[in-house]
């Protein structure tokens, strides 16, 4: 008897909980999936402006050969290797810092750091752009301490790097707020007993704080990921993509091919498509490396 | 310019939150009398919109427009938002666009504009190289407005200790062009001329001098094979090396070296003109030119054209009528209109507006020269170039081949080769 | 911990803060000084901030903006919170393969390029008659994969003897939710708060299009209106 009740207290739970999903997951299914497939049709679909005609595969085999989209495809997953793990691992140890007990002006710490993120993009690109413009400061400085101006716009490496600086400035203390509010949420005796036990700071993070900040650290490296290579105000307002094309990410390209230049939506929805099916891959690695119960 | 800007930037970013007023959105009316307008600048062309509306009023009891504004490249992605959406019911009456991307969206989206040819506006008093960019296989589907003659815009204290006048840069050639401007620079320090990294504009100006074009007749692509093209993009390369011709990183640098002395000269679009005003305690010391024309080949002048954009009338609009009559009324019919708005320095292209007082007025700030009618000459003389429905693909292909050129030296032949595949696969279905 | 850690500790602090720091306060020199001095790189906020402040409102519906920013990022947060809280406890607390399964497929949702799906979207709305609505506005971003991920993460560090306890006292399912998970789970919220707000505020590609009358500008358009004038 007691196990027919607990089935059926599992049945209503698991109901339960379908129910308060269900609001969130409908407009998720309305206001993403739906377009999604619309998206897909689409990149089945050839032709410039509105006369488009079915076109099966073939805008997907253009992909392959548009030297463009291989392009934008390696600054992408260029930013994306260099830039995820530096700033992931600034946001990390500064969130354990900030979590100490003893350290004094948390606020004050806090705000500082996470000011960046209030920036709104297209303001915190302009600021970049005039700090490392010809005559900007950064320049001016170098000047300053003896060594010769750099022309950062000019070359492509310095242009991806000023993003890169751009992107980690903005982003650290984002990803912080949530290892913070991840840490806040673990118990703190837990260190108290890790510090009576004789634990270095080092063993602490290693030790307590990386496996109980688990589905944090899995949360911020899928967005991280999904950001980065989704990553489209700071190539056109920063760099518009310069010099060349050199600086220019995927979705600022698939932009520019339904807006910019001659509009073709089915090739830009195709180009799409294949990013999603680059994330989403990315995503399934990571959820099952991270997601382990 | 700048400062608004930035102060903007500081409102937004760090979100000052002082609700102080609260505004209550009135819903738009659909009253027989008014028109909604799209356009992007309230110091030119919302100005011109306004000025207009009230001039139509006089006679028209009640007329008033509605502008919104909106940047002119978000128009673009209005338009074309509504136009895949399948519904023109969000677009205004009359919407603004730039003459570059006219012939783009008349070819891609015609569902979108009011066909005007058989109207009552007379499109022969604009000049026709204007008239052009709003026109495909002959139907017109625009009203000129404003014009975007190239004037080589000089500083005539820099040049002077050069041991150069105005007139030494008038009626020139290129060839003659870079050896002063390499005087120039070494007297002064500055150089000639500036220009925004990436950007093609001085490419397409001195292109479209000698009439040549980044397409052929048939409307294929013609980037690899154009000599004009090739020479126009050497001399840019040349005057790089010699540094003649410093590249900055945007348009507000391009802008703050005009304003601060470091550069001696700029040609553009006479639009440049409300830019270079803005540096009132240079008045005086500025003068205007035409550019150099290219050597060796055949057509070419010294004229050009950057710019300038025409009204168009959205098919949506249930005012058609009206909003025909409107703009017949004034920007092709109203020399009232145009008096007014060179303050503003929107240069007419409906002829007899130049034919006004207005024009003839002398400008302190360039030297007591005549400047309006100077413009006004300057763009009866431009030839008419062919931008079709892939000018940005073009345009945009030969930019990153620019840029490869000048910032890592690489070879004229093969970046223009380069650039002609990524037009042609652009074009290519 | 030693003296000399602590010391690294705050000298680690002091230069991160800092360099985060500089370059707004180098946009605040920018706003405050006349341009001319901006452009000669004059680091010192000037008196100069009143003069540009009124050459701002004279010009733009700058408090409509504020406001219209305000109102619309402040109820599509308190909406996105409810909602995407309850559903990333939903996925967590009562977890079942197939709710996990449901959950990896939504993921996807947060994967596709906005610019790929910003024209159906816009298609959707349209025929719907909700163009330069608040709703259409906010409707694609109250429920987000992202958010609901970040509560489900969440939630796994609510202790189950709670809930247990809970159940044992006779609270409901929703009580538990509302008098003991949000309670708890302050830090969560306000992160996410944090976040959903300023996404709202910054948000500039959706309402662009959506947006298209002067009544319904945002901070963000007004913004760019200033850059091209």
């Amino acid at each position: 008897m007691g196990r027919k009740k607990k089935m059926t207290m599992e049945r209503r739970h698991n109901l339960t909980g379908w129910l308060f999903l269900s609001i969130g997951v409908l407009l998720i299914c309305w206001t993403s999936f739906y377009p999604m497939i619309q998206a897909f049709i689409l990149s089945m679909k050839n032709g410039l402006g509105v006369n488009l005609k079915f076109a099966g595969f073939s805008n997907y085999l253009r992909i392959l050969k548009d030297p463009t989209f291989k392009g934008t495809l390696f600054n992408t997953f260029f930013y994306l290797i260099i830039q995820v793990p530096i700033m992931l691992t600034l946001a990390l140890v500064l969130a354990s810092i900030l979590n100490n007990k003893d350290l004094k002006w948390k606020g004050l710490w806090r705000t500082c750091i996470f000011l960046p993120c209030a920036t709104s993009l297209v303001s915190y690109s302009m600021i970049f752009r005039s700090l490392f413009a010809n005559d900007g400061f950064i320049n001016t400085l170098l000047r300053g301490i003896g060594l010769s101006p750099v022309m950062w716009f000019a070359n492509a490496w310095t242009a991806r790097f000023v993003i890169i600086i751009a992107l980690i400035w903005r982003w650290t203390g984002y990803n912080m707020v949530f290892y913070l509010s991840g840490l806040q949420n673990i118990d703190y005796s837990v260190y108290e007993a890790a510090r009576i036990d004789g634990a270095t700071p080092r063993q602490t993070l290693f030790k307590i704080t990386i496996p109980l900040l688990k589905p944090t650290i899995l949360l911020t490296t899928i967005t991280s990921t999904n950001g980065t290579l989704q990553l489209f105000d700071e190539s056109l307002n920063l760099t518009n993509g310069g010099p060349g094309k050199s600086t220019m990410t995927m979705s600022h390209y698939i932009y520019n091919t339904s807006f910019v230049q001659s509009p073709n939506f089915g090739y830009a929805a195709a180009m799409s498509i294949v990013i999603l099916v680059m994330v989403a891959i990315l995503a399934v690695i990571q959820m099952k490396v991270g997601d382990e119960r | 310019m700048k400062l608004k800007k930035v102060l903007a930037c500081l409102l937004a970013g760090t979100m000052v939150l002082s609700m102080a007023s609260v505004m209550t959105a009135g819903a738009a009316s659909d009253e027989d009398n008014k028109l909604t307008v799209w356009t992007w600048d309230p110091n030119f062309n919302i100005y011109a919109i306004n000025k207009a509306a009230e001039i139509y009023a006089k006679d028209h009891d009640g007329f008033t427009v509605e502008v919104t504004e909106i940047q002119s490249d978000d128009i673009e992605s209005k338009i074309t938002s509504a136009v895949q959406a399948g519904d023109l019911s969000t677009l205004p009456d009359i919407f603004l666009m730039q003459d570059n991307s006219f012939q783009k969206y008349v070819t891609f989206y015609p569902d979108v504009f009011t066909p005007l040819s058989d109207s009552g506006i007379d499109f022969s008093q604009f000049s026709a190289a204007k008239v052009a960019y709003s026109t495909l296989d002959g139907t017109n589907y625009g009203v000129p407005f404003d014009n975007g003659a190239v004037i080589n815009c000089i500083r005539t204290d820099l040049i002077e200790q050069a041991g150069y006048t105005v007139d030494d840069f008038t009626d020139i050639t290129w060839s003659d062009y870079m050896e002063k401007a390499k005087v120039v620079l070494e007297k002064t320090g500055l150089p000639m001329l500036t220009a925004q990294a990436g950007s093609p504009d001085i490419i397409m100006e001195m292109l479209q001098s000698c009439g040549a074009s980044l397409f052929n007749e048939d409307g294929t692509g013609n980037i690899a094979e154009n000599d004009v093209l090739k020479k126009c993009v050497e001399i840019y390369a040349q005057m790089v090396a010699d540094g003649t011709l410093v590249e900055v990183t945007d348009w507000d640098q391009y802008i703050a070296s005009l304003n601060n002395s470091s550069v001696a000269s700029t040609f553009n679009g006479c639009w440049i003109m409300a830019s270079i005003q803005a540096a009132e305690d240079q008045s005086g010391k500025w003068a205007i030119t035409n550019m150099p024309k290219l050597d060796d080949v055949e057509n070419a002048t010294n004229y050009s054209n950057n710019g300038g954009s025409s009204w168009a009338i959205s098919s949506n609009t249930s005012h058609k009528d009206l909003a025909v009559d409107f703009l017949n009324a004034t920007f092709a019919g109203s020399t009232e209109l145009y008096d007014d708005v060179i303050s503003k320095g929107a240069l007419a292209t409906w002829a007899p507006a130049g034919e006004s007082d207005a024009y003839n007025v002398p400008v302190d700030f360039y030297g007591g020269d005549t400047v309006y009618a100077k413009i006004v000459d300057f763009a009866t003389k431009t030839p008419s170039n062919t931008t079709g429905a892939f000018y940005y693909d073009a345009r945009d292909a030969v930019g990153v081949a620019l840029s490869n050129i000048t910032q890592t030296g690489a070879d004229v032949d093969s970046e223009l080769q380069t650039a002609q595949e990524t037009l042609d696969f652009n074009m290519g279905m | 911990m030693s003296k000399g850690k602590k010391i690294g500790m705050y000298l680690f602090l002091i230069i991160f803060s800092l360099l985060s720091i500089f370059p707004l306060y180098y946009m605040v020199c920018a706003a405050t000084n006349m341009s001319v001095d901006v452009v000669r790189g004059k680091l010192i906020p000037g008196t100069y901030f009143l003069e540009n402040y009124k050459s701002l409102i004279a010009n733009q519906n700058l408090y409509r903006a504020l406001w219209n920013s305000f109102r619309n990022s402040a109820v599509l947060t308190v909406l996105c919170l409810l909602i995407c809280s309850l559903a990333g406890y939903g996925f967590e607390v009562y977890h079942t393969k197939a709710k996990d399964i449901v959950f990896t497929i939504l993921l996807t949702a947060m994967m596709v390029p906005f610019a790929a799906i910003m024209i159906p979207m816009f298609r959707m709305f349209s025929r719907l008659k909700m163009v330069n609505t608040m709703a259409a506005f906010m409707l694609p971003s109250i429920s987000t994969p992202f958010m609901i991920m970040m509560f489900r993460q969440a939630s796994r560090s609510f202790p189950k003897d709670i809930i247990e306890a809970a159940r044992m006292d006779g609270l409901s399912e929703v009580g538990i939710f509302f008098r003991m998970f949000i309670p708890t789970m302050k830090s969560t919220y306000s992160a996410a708060l944090i976040i959903t707000f300023m996404n709202a505020w910054n948000n500039y590609m959706w309402p662009k299009i959506i947006l298209q009358t002067n009544e319904s500008i945002t901070m963000p358009m007004l913004v760019s209106n200033l850059l091209s004038g």
